[in-house]
């Protein structure tokens, strides 16, 4: 089973950087600065919260109910309106027709016209009194009907005189009965034309009133459905961003967030928050890489002390051989003492000197580096660890491999780590393969291998997690690896694991060309 | 019985044999020297010794195993345990198996010598 880990995530496109408008464009490597121009960024904008929106939304819906109420109320007052109006057209229609029964006999008796007269009057009266509301309804007619009525009652009050002076009957001569005849006629024609238009327009404030309330269901959802898209919008696509920040945040990508969108709202409250939390991260992060590298320094120290005691022990032995012998000692045998001690100084130079180089504090300069150099001064730091293990080294590290650009003392503290890892992973004892070369991507590629047992797939894509160690307490802090990766991801480089159980693992540390001049 | 005049001198630092070599001989002991302590214990198997003297820290078989191995085949040869870097812990082990003497890196060769002298007339009494 071969499987690959690789500790960096892609990150969001829009993620870090995306606020380029900073007022100051000195200081960028400065942290505090960094995080100063990012939260500027995020807070320059416009303000437009979720709750201003979703208080704006819901005021429209509503505006939108009560306007529909107020048109319904205002509707039912007309269909009213009418009603009473119709109500009052078909009484006085009745009224007419009532008294056009009585004319009808030819004779009318005394207390006939009496009731005919009364109806006529009666009919008159509710037309006055009606008169706004069929105003309303009938502006032209109005008059018309008017003038029907009075010469209708005209007639009737004339022709009752006539009757009382006679002795109580009423005969209408035929003149008069075909002008009462027309009156009616022509009052009957003009109110059976209003009734047909009042109820014609009766019917459709009933038509209108069936349908407003389709229609209010229709723009509603149809409202809805806006204010639903606009929201999911508003909230999902920023909660996305934030689950891709996250999970760049857990594999330790401590970039800021930038402003991804024209305006602020309270998701941006929270990107602020958010990179309060990075920068603190950041800052923790550095004092562990600094702790880290202490820790690495601790447990070599009596590496170191025994490396160092070798050489001086080889020099002050030979020295004493040197005075103690020195009458008896041919020039040959001097020659190839003094040469003893020539070399181990050197040799214990070295290792002073390798320890400085680790400890020294970091410029943090990116400069051309040779690898192979790096490599093996770091491989000499290792040398009392691989004794011990019985691990012996398979060197195959080009000399005129391109230089890459990098930290010298980040880059021996990477493989350093690596190193021992690979050491640890053979208690006893093996080969550790060291080799490199250019890629593809021209890039230049260490790969180290070792023939441990290897690391199973569910811990592979854990072992880059700060604190992820299988090693006793007091042997592993687990910061090696994680330390690792931030050092070669701030360098521009990619560190991958592939491993092999039962086989071995390898890492393979790819970085950058140097430009050369 | 061990000649106690038979040391042997292990340490895979080439130049304290040959430093140790001609200053043994000098006070009158036959040395042998191994720079790895495989080999260094098959000759304890064929032969014995009245001092070893060992460096801690070797590959392969490492000083502490080797007196672990003189302890149960050779319980009469004398050991004396060098070392480049003595924590509190090795030297304890070391005593607890037995050793005759710690002695740290840098020593002074007059001083070794004059330990293994000591060393080898325990072996006779
Ligand atoms: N070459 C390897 N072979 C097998 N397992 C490995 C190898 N390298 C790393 N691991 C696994 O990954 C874990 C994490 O490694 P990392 O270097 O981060 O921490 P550590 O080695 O446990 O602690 P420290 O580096 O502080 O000594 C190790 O505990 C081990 O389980
Ligand atoms: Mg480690």
């Amino acid at each position: 089973m071969d499987a690959t880990t690789q500790p960096a995530a892609g990150r969001p496109p829009d993620a870090p950087g995306a606020g380029t408008a900073a007022p100051h464009e000195h200081d960028v490597s400065n942290p505090a600065e960094r995080l100063r121009r990012a939260q500027h960024a995020l807070l320059s904008r416009r303000r437009l919260s979720i709750r201003l929106r979703l208080v704006a939304s819901l005021l429209l819906c509503f505006g939108l109910c009560c306007a529909f109420a107020v048109a319904a109320k205002n509707l039912l007052g007309r269909a009213r309106g009418k009603l009473n109006l119709l109500q009052t057209i078909e009484r006085l229609d009745d009224r007419i027709l009532r008294v056009r029964a009585f004319e009808d006999e030819g004779i009318l008796s005394g207390s006939d016209i009496e009731k005919v007269l009364e109806g006529s009057r009666d009919a008159e009266d509710l037309f006055r009194k009606e008169t706004s509301a069929l105003q309303a309804a009938d502006r032209e007619d109005l008059p018309a009907l008017l003038g029907h009525l009075g010469t209708y009652r005209r007639l009737l009050t004339a022709v009752t005189a006539q009757g009382r002076e006679r002795g109580g009957f009423a005969v209408l001569t035929p003149t008069q009965a075909a002008k009462l005849r027309h009156a009616e006629t022509e009052a009957n024609k003009l109110l059976e034309a209003m009734i047909r238009r009042e109820r014609v327009s009766l019917s459709a404030i009933f038509q209108l009133a069936g349908t407003g309330p389709l229609v209010l269901v229709g723009v509603l959802l149809l409202l809805f459905a806006a204010i639903t898209y606009c929201f999911a919008k508003a909230l999902v696509n920023p909660i996305r961003r934030f689950e891709g920040y996250t999970s760049r945040i857990a594999v330790g990508d401590f970039s800021l967030i930038g402003p991804a969108r024209t305006y602020r709202d309270e998701f941006s409250d929270l990107a602020v928050a958010v990179n309060q939390m990075l920068a603190a991260l950041q800052e923790q992060q550095n004092r562990l890489v600094k702790g880290a590298r202490l820790a690495v320094v601790g447990t070599m120290t009596s590496g170191i002390a025994h490396e160092l005691n070798n050489p001086l022990n080889n020099i002050s032995i030979t020295a004493e051989t040197l005075m103690e012998e020195s009458t008896t000692l041919t020039d040959e045998d001097r020659w190839r003492l003094l040469q003893d001690i020539y070399f181990e100084t050197e040799r214990a130079s070295e290792i002073v000197k390798s320890l400085l180089d680790f400890t020294r504090q970091e410029k943090r300069e990116m400069v051309p580096l040779e690898l192979g150099e790096i490599i093996l001064s770091t491989l000499r730091l290792s040398q009392n660890e691989m004794n011990i293990n019985n691990v012996t080294v398979a060197y195959d590290v080009p000399p005129d491999l391109p230089r890459i650009q990098g930290a010298a003392n980040q880059l021996r503290q990477v493989f350093l780590n690596l190193f021992l890892n690979a050491i640890q992973a053979m208690p006893s004892g093996g080969v550790l393969g060291v080799s490199a070369g250019v890629r593809d991507h021209g890039g230049v590629c260490v790969e180290v291998r070792d023939e441990g047992a290897g690391i199973p797939a569910e811990t592979l894509p854990r072992i880059f997690d700060p604190f992820f160690t299988t090693k006793e307490p007091g042997k592993g802090t687990g910061l090696g690896l994680s330390v690792s990766s931030s050092i070669i991801k701030k360098l521009g480089g990619d560190i991958q694991v592939t491993s092999e159980l039962g086989k071995g693992t390898t890492v393979h540390v790819c970085l950058p060309r140097a430009e050369e001049q | 019985m061990p000649d106690h005049t038979n040391v042997m001198v292990l340490d895979d630092e080439p130049i304290v044999g040959d430093r140790l070599r001609p200053a043994l001989a000098k006070g009158g002991f036959d040395v042998e020297v191994f720079t790895d302590s495989a080999a260094a214990i098959e000759r304890l198997k064929q032969k014995s010794f009245g001092v070893l003297v060992t460096d801690m820290k070797m590959r392969g078989p490492s000083g502490m195993d080797v007196l672990r191995f003189v302890r149960e085949h050779a319980p009469n040869t004398q050991v004396i345990v060098i070392t480049g870097y003595a924590t509190i812990e090795t030297s304890h082990e070391a005593n607890a198996l037995g050793a005759y003497q710690f002695v740290a890196k840098p020593f002074k060769m007059r001083e070794l010598v004059k330990l293994v002298e000591k060393a080898s007339k325990l072996t006779v009494s």
